[in-house]
């Protein structure tokens, strides 16, 4: 899976789903919604979001269960609607660690081709140091903020 | 002591996936890894397609090394480079584990759909779950 191809390591999932983009991007964005599909927790019993919709603001889902309580985080980067949403995200799944996901929506009549792609972002502390790692990541950000305007 | 230690385990392991992602972030280092999966080669015969100064690709090199990407071993006078495929596996093993996760994310969502355009669409008469 792992190429010397043109770009690096990506998850890409792409599906046709049968509503319009407006509406899925809705479920994406509105608490009460995004509580309803997010929690990949069966188990947990009480599931709250909130979300701060513009680029720089903050989303969270807290998912509590009896036990323990697990939240995913992250920042929007990229807030066009209905058409894409760019966030960081971060939370156990993600071993804690940045990662950064795109979420494109391409009316296709009835329908919408949904694209989501998920990529980990440098981490300050790696191999070539401090400034080259921040700057691979703004650089990234400003591309993802850019494209597309 | 037992949790502490898996933790540990789970932060250096952590740490590698960080170093090979961020390896593999850079298109010259992942042209050199393309070479490699070839078959292994001398630093030179790696360093000999890049428009760059053997010192440069060195660098890149180095970067592999750390991450655990490629290693080295010498063959009497040659520096010889090959990859080791586990650090890449642990890449697809991360790729996999967040795929599936979203594959199952979007049935979810997809199911949710569902239930909102049937809700949507039962009348007060037909309408079995009572209405909210």
């Amino acid at each position: 899976m792992v190429r010397g191809d043109t770009t690096g390591p990506i998850v890409q999932v792409r599906r046709r789903v049968r509503a319009g983009a407006e509406q899925i991007f809705d479920l994406w964005t509105k608490p009460d919604l995004m509580v309803r599909w997010m929690s990949p927790y069966p188990g947990a019993v009480d599931c709250k979001a909130s979300c701060d919709l513009r680029p720089g603001g903050a989303f969270s889902l807290v998912m509590s269960s009896e036990e323990s309580s697990r939240e995913v985080s992250g920042t929007y980067v990229q807030v066009d609607r209905p058409r894409k949403l760019v966030f960081t995200w971060i939370g156990p799944l993600t071993n804690n660690v940045n990662t950064l996901v795109t979420v494109e929506l391409n009316p296709r009549g009835d329908e919408t081709d949904l694209v989501l792609t998920h990529e980990r972002l440098p981490t300050p502390a790696i191999c070539e140091g401090h400034t080259r790692g921040w700057g691979n990541m703004l650089d990234h950000l400003a591309d993802a903020v850019s494209k597309d305007v | 002591m037992i949790e502490i230690e898996s933790r540990k385990e789970a932060a250096s392991r952590t740490a590698r996936l960080d170093a090979v992602f961020a390896a593999l972030a850079d298109p010259t280092r992942r042209a050199i890894i393309e070479r490699l999966s070839r078959s292994e080669a001398r630093v030179t015969e790696v360093a000999e397609p890049f428009h760059m100064s053997l010192n440069a690709v060195s660098k890149h090199i180095r970067v592999l090394e750390a991450s655990g990407v490629v290693e080295r071993h010498r063959k009497g006078r040659d520096h010889i480079l090959s990859i080791n495929t586990g650090s890449l596996d642990e890449v697809d093993g991360w790729i996999d584990r967040m795929r599936r996760y979203w594959e199952e994310r979007l049935d979810a969502m997809e199911r949710l759909l569902r239930e909102l355009k049937k809700d949507h669409k039962l009348g007060p008469k037909d309408r079995k779950r009572g209405s909210r």
